[in-house]
Order: structure tokens, then sequence, then C-alpha cells
């Protein structure tokens, strides 16, 4: 007999506060765009920067650190090495997270202190997914995908902090030549490879899909990892070439994966799109559109181009991403907790049941349109459409929040 | 005691709540059997490696088996080859999950 371990699948207490902090956080930088005019955008504006810290540490991080507390063992086939650990983690990033976002916006001392604060958490995260590979007899494409987004992600941090540091005058370093080095460690290194490696497990298992070739997806994490090393070298040593190398490695990697996706869609048994699915297939579309975008800017040089690419990247892939397994790993760790005990003595729901079907959907069009309609804003320099698309975004956030609140007190 | 069709019966109680069908109608179910004294063989696989309640279905499979009169224990056999894909499913299963 071959048995799959997840004995140690953790409570829901201790993941839920994850998946609400995250959504809390979503609805936070949907409302700090209002604050935005198009003429101030601007790659290193500190709004700019304040916003990004609040979505991708409140929301992404968040997110996906909860989620993996509950995928680490799934994934792993082992216990995690102190899943308590994860109790520290929310409240830690939530507060650095807070305290960074201020600390852009005006209040610079905050910054190295919120940036350690985040550092810690981090850090206790990394230190818990190391060893708990550590446990792992046999290694696979996923746990090696794991393990090299977490090397990324703590040497990433590490940029982060000294950049905080450079940034509240403690320490005198060139920041904006680290910054290529973080952003693409952080975001390209952690979270893409993160998304490349649970793919492979997440989405054949979602949608029954069998029979496709692991070999692209292979590639594809080998290139993304080449190409975040090319860019952390060039950030550090000043060679814009290696720079250009990593960004076409970083290209042809998605590409493949993209190419990958679609194999898994394509020997999918389960049809139904559901909201699931749509999450998935606006995601990746935004992918494309990312990747597109960023191409013409290294052709042409316009920088609402690079602000859209980065634009679609996060609030198009990332998000939905993670708002359509929000759909799926939620009412499954309330079942699992609530309504697994009673299988076999009362009439139980069934998964899909959990979701609050409109709402959702209403999530899923206002959230897609507000992602467009900003995009188009920040192509076209228009004022009326950031406000318009961010009026747009309220209201998937405002439902989002009241859809994660939904799943959680399902009885 | 019991035939692989009754024994089919029983579990096809179980559930999976995240596609709604049951193990059996899904092809999860491969083989089982029953001794005169009353010990119960099932072979069965799920269909992901990855999947979170592994256990939890094991089990249900276990407890539904148990309910059957006079059954003493019962052996679960997970295995993963031949590896379960859809054409394994009845045919309206298939049809239903196409859709």
């Amino acid at each position: 007999m071959f048995s799959i371990s997840q004995d140690f699948a953790p409570p829901f207490k201790l993941i839920s506060p994850f998946f609400i902090l995250g959504s809390l956080f979503y609805l936070l930088s949907v409302i700090f765009l209002f604050f935005f005019s198009v003429d101030n955008l601007s790659m290193l504006d500190t709004k700019v920067l304040s916003f990004v810290h609040l979505f991708l540490l409140g929301f992404v991080m968040m997110t996906i650190f909860g989620a993996m507390a509950q995928l680490v063992p799934v994934v792993l086939e082992v216990g995690h090495f102190g899943v308590e650990l994860f109790y520290a983690i929310w409240p830690l990033l939530a507060i650095g997270t807070i305290m960074m976002a201020f600390g852009f916006v005006g209040y610079p001392t905050l910054l190295p202190f919120g940036g350690t604060v985040v550092l810690i958490a981090m850090m206790i995260f990394v230190m818990e997914i190391f060893l708990t590979i550590k446990k792992v007899k046999k290694f696979n494409l996923v746990i090696s995908s794991m393990l090299i987004a977490n090397i990324f992600l703590f040497f990433g941090v590490i940029f982060g902090l000294v950049m905080a540091l450079g940034y509240a005058g403690m320490v005198n370093i060139d920041i904006n030549a680290l910054l290529k080095g973080h952003v693409f460690l952080v975001i390209v290194g952690y979270i893409v490879v993160t998304i490349m490696g649970l793919s492979v497990v997440l989405l054949p298992m979602f949608g029954l899909s069998h029979g496709f070739s692991k070999k692209p997806l292979e590639i594809s994490v080998a290139l993304v990892s080449l190409a975040v090393i090319s860019v952390v070298l060039s950030s550090l040593s000043g060679v814009a070439l290696l720079g250009y190398g990593g960004y076409a490695l970083a290209s042809v990697g998605l590409l493949i994966y993209f190419y990958f996706i679609y194999t898994i869609h394509k020997t999918r048994a389960r049809k139904e799109i559901d909201i699931y699915a749509k999450s998935l297939l606006f995601a990746y579309f935004s992918l494309i559109a990312s990747l597109v975008l960023a191409l013409v800017y290294l052709g042409i040089g316009y920088e609402p181009l690079l602000l859209a690419s980065a634009w679609m990247m996060f609030f198009g892939f990332f998000a939905f991403v993670i708002t359509g397994h929000m759909y799926k790993i939620i009412p499954f760790l309330v079942w699992f907790e609530r309504f697994s005990p009673l299988v076999g003595k009362q009439k139980v729901p069934m998964l899909a049941d959990m979701l609050p079907i409109k709402s959702s959907s209403a999530q899923l069009l206002f959230c897609a349109l507000g992602v467009v309609v900003i995009a188009a804003a920040i192509l076209l320099q228009e004022e009326v459409l950031l406000k318009a698309g961010a009026s747009f975004l309220l209201m998937g956030a405002l439902a989002l929040v009241r859809n994660v609140f939904y799943m959680i007190n399902y009885k | 005691m019991y035939t692989k069709e009754e024994l089919f019966l029983a579990i096809s109680t179980v559930i999976d709540p995240e596609v709604g069908f049951n193990l059996v109608e899904m092809g999860l179910i491969y083989d089982a059997s029953c001794d005169e004294e009353g010990n119960a063989y099932v072979k069965m696989t799920l269909s992901t490696k990855a999947c979170p309640m592994h256990q939890l279905i094991q089990q249900w499979v276990k407890e539904a088996v148990k309910k059957m009169a006079g059954i003493k224990s019962v052996e679960i056999d997970l295995v993963w080859e031949p590896e379960w894909n859809i054409t394994m499913a009845e045919a309206h299963v298939k049809k239903a999950l196409s859709r």
C-alpha cells in the first residue's frame, strides 16, 4: 500500500486569519487607488511603493502563506516541522506591512522597523518551510520549485531590508541598483515560481486532468530561475546585458509555462467553467498581456507600458490566481473542520454548495472590469478611467471580503 | 460472505464532496472481496495523489463496509497503478463532468 501522510493538516483557526486579513488588505489596496493621479504614476513614486507593498505583502504574501500552511503537507507528503509557527506569522506580517506602507508615504523612519518585522515574519516562514522540506526523502518537481522559491524569498527579503535601511538614511547604498534584484527575487523568484510549482498539483486536481507532460514545467521553472539569478547578478554588478538576458529567459520561461497550463486545460475531464475556472482563465490571459506589455516596453521604453505590465501581473495574474483558489481552499477547510465529522450521520453539503454564487460572480466581473479599465487608464494616461476602474475594483473587493466571511461562517 | 457487487453497493454510499459523485461511479474502486470470516478487502485509488481528503475517504470506505452485517475487519489497499483517468468513470459521470 502506498500512503500519503497529511496527518498534520493545520486547524482552520490557524489558517483563517491569513485569508481574512488577505481579503481586507486587498480592499485597502483598492481604496488606495482613489488617491492616485495618472500624473504621479511612476515606478519609484513613494505612493506607488506604499501601494505595491500593501498589496504584495498584505494580500499576495498573506494569502500565499496561509494557503501554504494547508498545502505543504499535501504537496510535500510530510507533516509541517512546526505548524504553530504560523500563529506568529500573520500578526507580524500584518503589522510590518502597515508600518512599511506608512513608512513610504511620509514616515521613512518607520521603514526599517516595518521592514524588520516583515523580515522576521518571512524568516519564520522560510525556515519552517526549509525544515519541513528537510524531512522529505524523495524530491520531485513541486518540492524542488518550492525550495528554489523559498531560497529566492530569503535573499529577496534581505535585499529589501538593506533597501529599507537605505531609505531611512541608516546605511549608504545605491537603492536603485538593488531594486531590480529585490523585485525579481521576490516577485518572479518567489511568487511566480511558487505559483508555477503548485499549479502542477492544484490545477489537475480540481480539473481532473490526466495524461499531460510535466516536461514544459520543468523547463519553464529552470528558465525562470536562471532569469532571476541573471537579473540579481546584473543588479549587483551593473552589467546591463545580464539584466536583458534575464528578461529574455523569464519571457521564454513564462510562455512555456503558459503552454503547460494550456495542456492541463485541454486534458481536463471536468469541463465546467465555474468561478474557479473563470478566475484562472482571466489570470492566465492577464499573464500573457503583462508579458506582451513588458516586451513592448523593452522595445520603445515608454514607462506607462511597464506600469501597465506590472499592473496586469499583480492585479490580473496574481490576484485572480489567488482569489480563484480561495474559492476552492476556504470551502474545503471549512467543510473538513465542520462537516467531515458528520459524514454518514447526517446530510452534509457539497463543497460547491458553500460558495456564494451571485456574489462570487459579481466579484469576478467587477474586478476583471476594474483591472482592464485601469490598465487602459495607465496606458492612455486618462484620469477618469483610473477612477472608473478603481470604482469597479472597489465593488469587486467588497464582494471578495463578503465572500470570504460567507464561506468561513457557512453552517 | 459478500460478493464484489454487494461490497461495491455499500461503498457507493461514499460521495466525493468535491465532484458530488460516489466513488464507485467515479471508477475509483478497483476491486473488493470478503472471506467467510468477514474480513473484507478493498482495492482502490484516488483521482490524484495530492488529494487532501485521502485519509478521510479511506476511513469513509472502511465505515461503509463495516456497516454490513458480519464484517469483522476491512483492509484498504490504496494503489496508483493503474492510474485513474476519466475513462474509468461511468458514462453518466463523464457526461455530467464534460458539460
